[in-house]
C-alpha cells in the first residue's frame, strides 16, 4: 500500500507538487502519469524518502520510507538517474548493495539471470547501454523480493522484447499481491501494463482512475464508419442526433450504436462499422493535462 | 552496522582506486623511510633518533587515509551511486557512522602495512650498514600514535567528504587549507599574540599529536590528540545535519 497525503514540495519559487494525494492498493499495477515537469519524479523521491516534503507526508506500508525496517524487503525502486558506479561491475554493483542489505551473493547471481545480464556481469558498468542500465537498476530494485515496486521511467532503452519482458514481470508480481507504481511516457504500453493510473498536471491530481473508466470516458458515444458520412451525418442530424468527423469516413455520434444503425438502415445508407467508442489512455491524458485547459480538476 | 561496513569495504575493492590508493600510500613510506635510512649520517647510526624518524616514514599513511576519507564520500555524489546508498539505508546517520568505522579500520590496517614496509626496508638496509633500528618504548609509542592519527585523518576525511560533498573542491580545499591556510591563520594570529589559537586547527593538532610538528609551548600530544578528535566529531556532525537536510534530485 502505497499513500500520499497532501504532499508538496516547493523549490525555491517553484512549485514542484501542490497538495497531492492518491493511495495505490497491493495487487494492482499503478501508471503514474503526467506531462514532462509535472511533479512525478519529485513525488516517487519523496515517497522514497530521498527528498523532504515542504508539507503532507507519504507512506509505504503504512510508514515513511526511513523507517521501514529492512527497507530492502519491502520496497524496491528504479529512478530515472543511473545509480550505479562506472568503474564497478554490474555484478559489483549488485554485490554492495546486496551486502548493505544483507542478502545472499546468491541471490545476485540470480537476478542477474532474471534480468538476461549474466554475461555481462563482470563488464563495468560504464560500458552498459541504455537499456543494460535499466535491467541493472531492476536487478537492484528486486534484489529484496520486495512488496512495493517504485519504478520511474522502467522501460526507458528497452528493445521490444525487453518491454513486453518488463510488462510480463510488473503483471506476474501484481498477480501475487505486491504493489507496483511505475511512470512513463509512454501512454500505449502503460496501457497494456496497469490497472489504474493517476494522472497529475502541474503537482496536482487531476484523475485517478481504473482502466476500466477511463476506457469508460467516451461511454455513451458510438463510432460509424461509412462511405458516405456526409449524408450519414445529415440523415443523424434530422434525427436530432450530433455527430463529427473523426477522420477515414468515421463519425462521432453522441448516440447508442443501435439508435445510430436505425438511423442507417431507414435511409439506405451502408455501414462498415459501428461501435461503441472507448477513450484511450493517450485521449483521456491528453484532454485533462492539455496546457490551454488551465488546471485539472481535481477529484 | 556490521553489513554496511562490509559494504562500505566492497565499494573499495571493486573499484580501480583501490590499487592505485596502496601503491600510492606504500609507495610514499617507502621513498620516504629509503631516504631516511639511505642519508643517514654514520654517527646517527643506532641512535633513537634515527629510529624515530624512520619510522616516521609511516605517517605518509595518514595523508593518503586522508585523500580516501574524502573519496569514499564525495565518489558517491560524483557518480550518482548515492541515491542507491540512500535508497538501501534510509536512514543517513547509518551510512555516515559506516564511512567512519570504515575508513577507521582501513586506516589502522594502512598504517601498520606501512610501518610493516619501513621495517622491511629499514632492517636489512641498517643491518648491511652494520646497525640496527632502536625498538624501544619510545619507538613502541611513535608506532602506536601513528595508527591513531592515520584513523584520525581518515575519520576527518570523511567529515570533510561530508560536508562538501563536491570531489574536487573537497579534495582541493582540504589540501590547501592544510599546506596554506592554517600556515597562514596561524601567521594572522601572530601578529596579535593569539599565535596558540592556530594550535586548535585541525592540520596543527593532528601534526602535533602524530609529532610531525613539535612545538614546545604547543598542545601536548594527549591534548591534541582529544582536539583532533574533537574536529573529527564536529565535522562528522557537520555532515551529517547536511546529509540529512538534504534533498537528492
Amino acid at each position: 500500500m502505497i499513500e500520499v497525503e497532501s504532499l508538496t514540495k516547493r523549490y525555491g519559487s517553484t512549485l514542484a507538487v501542490d497538495d497531492l494525494s492518491f493511495a495505490v492498493a497491493p495487487g494492482t499495477v499503478t501508471g503514474f502519469l503526467g506531462p514532462n515537469g509535472a511533479g512525478k519524479s519529485t513525488t516517487l523521491r519523496a515517497l522514497l524518502g530521498l527528498v523532504h516534503p515542504t508539507s503532507g507526508r507519504t507512506t509505504v506500508l503504512g510508514l515513511p520510507y526511513a523507517e521501514l525496517a529492512g527497507v530492502a524487503h519491502r520496497v524496491g525502486a528504479v529512478l530515472e538517474t543511473f545509480d550505479a558506479h562506472p568503474g564497478r561491475s554490474g555484478r559489483n554493483h549488485l554485490r554492495v548493495l546486496a551486502t548493505a542489505a544483507g542478502i545472499a551473493t546468491s541471490r545476485v547471481d540470480e537476478l542477474l539471470e532474471l534480468v538476461e545480464l549474466t554475461g555481462a556481469a563482470r563488464r563495468r558498468a560504464k560500458g552498459y547501454s541504455l537499456g543494460m542500465r535499466q535491467r541493472l537498476g531492476l536487478a537492484a530494485a528486486l534484489l529484496g523480493d520486495p512488496e512495493v515496486l517504485v519504478l520511474d521511467e522502467p522501460a526507458n532503452g528497452l528493445d521490444p522484447q525487453g518491454i513486453r519482458w518488463l510488462r510480463d514481470l510488473l503483471r506476474s508480481l501484481a498477480a501475487e499481491g505486491r504493489t507496483v507504481l511505475l511512470s512513463s511516457h509512454v501512454l500505449a504500453e502503460i496501457a497494456q501494463t496497469v490497472d489504474e493510473v493517476v494522472i497529475i498536471h502541474r503537482g496536482r491530481l487531476v484523475r485517478q482512475a481504473t482502466m476500466a473508466e477511463v476506457e469508460a470516458m467516451a461511454a455513451g458515444e458510438a463510432r460509424v464508419r461509412t462511405p458516405e458520412p456526409a449524408r450519414l451525418a445529415e440523415a443523424l442530424a434530422c434525427s436530432g442526433v450530433l455527430s463529427h468527423a473523426i477522420g477515414d469516413g468515421a463519425l462521432g455520434v453522441a448516440a447508442a450504436p443501435e439508435r445510430v444503425g436505425e438511423v442507417a438502415s431507414a435511409n439506405g445508407i451502408v455501414l462498415h462499422e459501428l461501435t461503441t467508442a472507448r477513450a484511450t489512455l493517450e485521449e483521456v491524458f491528453l484532454s485533462l493535462t492539455d496546457p490551454d485547459a488551465g488546471e485539472g480538476s481535481s477529484e | 552496522m556490521t553489513a554496511l561496513v562490509a559494504a562500505e569495504l566492497l565499494k573499495f575493492r571493486t573499484t580501480r582506486t583501490a590499487i592505485g590508493v596502496l601503491l600510492a600510500a606504500l609507495g610514499l613510506v617507502a621513498v620516504a623511510a629509503a631516504g631516511t635510512v639511505g642519508t643517514a649520517e654514520d654517527n646517527a647510526l643506532g641512535t633513537s633518533q634515527l629510529t624515530q624518524d624512520t619510522v616516521s616514514s609511516a605517517l605518509f599513511a595518514s595523508l593518503v587515509a586522508f585523500i580516501v576519507g574524502i573519496l569514499s564520500v564525495t565518489v558517491e555524489w560524483r557518480h550518482g551511486t548515492v541515491t542507491r546508498t540512500f535508497l538501501v539505508t534510509p536512514r543517513r546517520v547509518r551510512i555516515l557512522l559506516a564511512k567512519e568505522i570504515w575508513i577507521a579500520i582501513f586506516s589502522a590496517a594502512l598504517a601498520l602495512l606501512g610501518l610493516l614496509l619501513v621495517l622491511a626496508i629499514a632492517v636489512p638496509w641498517l643491518e648491511l650498514r652494520g646497525s640496527s633500528l632502536v625498538l624501544d618504548r619510545d619507538a613502541a609509542s611513535l608506532a602506536g600514535r601513528t595508527v591513531l592519527a592515520t584513523m584520525l585523518w581518515g575519520a576527518l576525511g570523511v567529515g570533510v567528504g561530508a560536508v562538501v560533498q563536491s570531489q574536487t573542491p573537497a579534495l582541493v580545499g582540504a589540501i590547501l587549507w592544510i599546506l596554506l591556510a592554517e600556515v597562514l591563520i596561524g601567521a594572522l594570529l601572530g601578529l596579535v599574540d593569539l599565535e596558540g589559537v592556530a594550535d586548535y586547527l585541525p592540520g596543527r593538532a593532528l601534526s602535533a599529536f602524530d609529532g610531525t610538528i613539535e612545538d614546545e609551548g604547543g598542545l601536548t600530544r594527549a591534548v591534541a590528540g582529544v582536539v583532533g578528535l574533537a574536529w573529527v566529531v564536529g565535522l562528522g556532525a557537520l555532515g551529517w545535519l547536511r546529509m540529512s537536510r538534504q534533498d537528492v534530485t
